[in-house]
């Protein structure tokens, strides 16, 4: 599916924001790599995708009543087989029923630990659309360790963003760890700013958390906010 | 911006001739002091003193209304409340004066009320296609003409550094650090409430204005942030732009809104997005004026490596610290720079040659400084020089050695005389005459380094 039409989905529907499956849907159509996300109508459908996508799996509800997932126990990790798919499924539903009771779930893999980073897109009252970027987790959310650049971006400066915040080095590889791969992350903040050109409605964009590995990237989650 | 509205511009900085709408004879009052500032700066063009009773003022004849005035006029100075200012602005709309400045506040920042009568202000300056300055602001400067619109009667130093302020009184505290700072200034606006000439348009003018080398911005928040960061870059590609932004904390958001009727929005967006557009930014007025010092008076060097030569260490200490944070690099001397140094200091120096080059005792007459000096300046892998020099009671300051550095090298070079305003006034003339920028702190002469080695690098072989 295309970024207009995703987007007008939404909109018919009366929403501001894309569920997380049309949001990866969205990014994926603009070449970011995502984890597969896809839409579980029933158990049995649940059950189908997770063995498509391969085991473990993970389950997120899907409501526009529910925009913070975690909070109402709407995401659950690393689910190993049939029987936890199907246990997440029934119970996700049911603490989600308080609220909305035409939720529906999401499926998608597991991804593989790597290095935790967010970036995404700040409607700035006086700037409009600014790009973001940090290190995931405390860096950004305690310690603010992000950077901001007008969009669009160039490649030299994507590339830049990645060595601007403070943690950089973090990503070298710390302890040990492999190095992050920093071009995948530039061509990831390239694409985010290109898209924040070509589609102009949407309004904010929040990819957190993006696991980058020693070769490659995933965007594990993603919130679009429409104009 | 439209090229007739940049011709208005000019127009308003050059006038022929000048109304002042709301003179009085009370020198406690806005009116005089409108009309006196455009005395004492001695103002080239026609000076028309406007009140329906008085005959004349400050030696000016007084005319009764706009009709009487004898000559063409190309800007009215309109110092009545805020009321009478929206009918002063139809007047002179009907009588085809194309620029007025407003003076009074009282519009946009004082909330609905306000904003209406704003819209009004604004609605009569479209209806004549004229150029409103303010409301809420003390105007314009152009030292080169003797204008000054503003209630404060000035004497500024005439050069080229302009500046865009959206503050009165932290662009009076500009102008006045200036004038301190022997720096002259080519123009000055403050921007007020923007009604409709926005920071940018100034911009776009003073970036085309061949009298202003230098463009200083005092910036609190505004929502055109988008085309301004855009035109202080392409700015910037003509002639350095620096720029100071309030609001590092939250609680300046509320304050810039009662004042200028603008969000200061954030810091850090700012100060990041002006970084990306390679526009250098000053943390305080301080360094704002240090920064439009230097690249007004001295060239921009080749690169961003700084040697310096002092006779004590401290000032040059505090100077690492402020230019490593910024974009300066202290480069090692070479071979042969040492060896000359050591030639310079003779038989068994108690010095450390290396960068900072701390003389001690050897750099405290003229002579050897100089020699030192040169060393420096004279390294392949140093594009600029600080001296550091204190004010003694009988040594005198090795001035006529850092010019003879200068000519020779034709590499840009900073002086930091550390001692009193009147103790270094006539050195400091001589050597900025010369093209050699001087400060009375470390800091002060760091902020100038790091200003010349911003836009050094930046504008390599552009000088």
């Amino acid at each position: 599916m295309e970024a207009g039409k995703i987007i007008a989905t939404a909109r018919d529907e009366g929403r501001h924001f894309l569920f997380e499956d049309e949001a990866k849907a969205l990014l994926a159509a603009s070449g970011i790599p995502v984890t597969p996300c896809r839409r579980a109508g029933s158990e049995e459908e649940a059950v189908s995708l997770a063995a498509e996508m391969g085991y473990p799996v993970v389950l997120k509800v899907r409501s526009a009543l529910i925009q913070h997932k975690s909070d109402l126990g709407g995401v659950v990790l690393n689910l190993a087989d049939e029987q936890a798919v199907r246990r997440a499924f029934q119970d996700i539903l049911q603490r989600a029923a308080a609220v909305d009771a035409a939720a529906a779930v999401t499926v998608q893999p597991m991804a593989p630990p790597g290095i935790e980073v967010i970036t995404g897109l700040v409607a700035d009252r006086q700037f409009g659309p600014v790009l973001m970027f940090g290190l995931g987790g405390v860096f950004t959310e305690v310690l603010r360790d992000v950077c901001f650049r007008l969009v669009p971006v160039t490649p030299a400066e994507a590339r830049e963003m990645t060595t601007a915040i403070k943690g950089s080095r973090l990503l070298d590889g710390f302890r040990g760890g492999p190095p992050a791969d920093r071009q995948a992350l530039a061509d990831l903040l390239l694409a985010v700013s290109n898209l924040a050109v070509a589609v102009p409605g949407i309004k904010e964009m929040d990819l957190n958390p993006v696991t980058v590995y020693s070769k490659g990237l995933l965007v594990l989650d993603a919130r679009v906010l429409l104009a | 911006m439209p090229n007739d509205k940049l011709a208005i511009l000019d127009r308003l900085f050059n006038p022929a001739g000048v109304a002042v709408i709301g003179v009085t004879g009370d020198p406690d009052r806005v009116g005089y002091c409108l009309l006196e500032s455009l005395v004492y700066a001695g103002f080239k063009g026609r000076i028309y003193p406007v009140h329906p009773r008085l005959d004349s003022l400050l030696g000016l004849p007084v005319y009764r209304s706009l009709d009487e005035l004898p000559g063409p006029v190309d800007l009215a100075v309109i110092g009545v409340n805020q009321y009478a200012t929206v009918d002063m602005v139809e007047q002179c709309g009907q009588k085809g004066i194309p620029g007025v400045v407003c003076i009074a506040g009282g519009y946009r920042e004082m909330g609905a009320a306000g904003e209406a009568l704003e819209e009004r202000l604004i609605a009569a300056a479209r209806r004549y296609n004229m150029a409103l300055v303010g409301p809420n602001t003390l105007g314009i400067i152009n030292t080169a003409a003797g204008l000054n619109t503003s209630f404060y009667p000035m004497r500024l130093p005439v050069g080229r550094v302009s500046l865009i302020s959206q503050s009165g009184g932290v662009g009076l505290t500009i102008l006045q650090k200036a004038s301190d700072e022997g720096l002259g200034i080519n123009k000055w606006v403050g921007v007020g409430n923007r009604s409709t000439l926005e920071l940018s348009d100034y911009l776009e003018y003073l970036a085309r204005d061949r009298e202003t080398g230098v463009i200083g911005i005092f910036l609190e928040g505004t929502d055109d942030a988008r085309r301004l960061v855009k035109t202080a870059a392409a700015a910037a590609r003509q002639k350095p732009v620096v720029i100071y932004k309030a609001g590092r904390s939250e609680a300046v958001n509320f304050a810039a809104v009662s004042h200028t009727g603008s969000m200061a929005g954030s810091y850090r967006i700012y100060r990041q997005i002006f970084a990306q557009h390679g526009l250098l930014v000053a943390e305080s007025v301080a360094e704002l004026v240090a920064a439009c010092k230097a690249l007004a008076i001295a060239p921009l060097p080749a690169g961003n490596r700084l040697g310096v030569i002092t006779h004590t260490a401290g000032p040059s200490i505090v100077m690492l610290d402020e230019v490593v944070r910024r974009e300066v690099e202290i480069s090692s001397f070479q071979p042969a720079t040492i060896e000359t140094i050591k030639a310079a200091l003779g038989e068994n120096p108690a010095v450390v040659i290396k960068n900072p080059l701390d003389a001690a005792g050897h750099g405290m007459l003229a002579a050897s400084f100089g020699r030192l000096a040169d060393a420096v300046a004279g390294d392949p892998g140093v594009d600029l020089v600080a001296a550091v020099y204190c004010l003694h009671l009988h040594w005198r300051f090795p001035s006529r050695e850092l010019l003879a550095v200068r000519r020779r090298t034709g590499k840009p070079l900073l002086a930091l005389y550390v001692g009193t305003q009147a103790g270094v006034r006539e050195e400091r003339d001589y050597l900025q005459a010369g093209g050699i920028p001087v400060y009375l702190t470390a800091e002060e002469a760091a902020w100038g380094a790091a200003a010349l080695a911003h836009y050094g690098i930046r504008r390599r072989g552009e000088n």
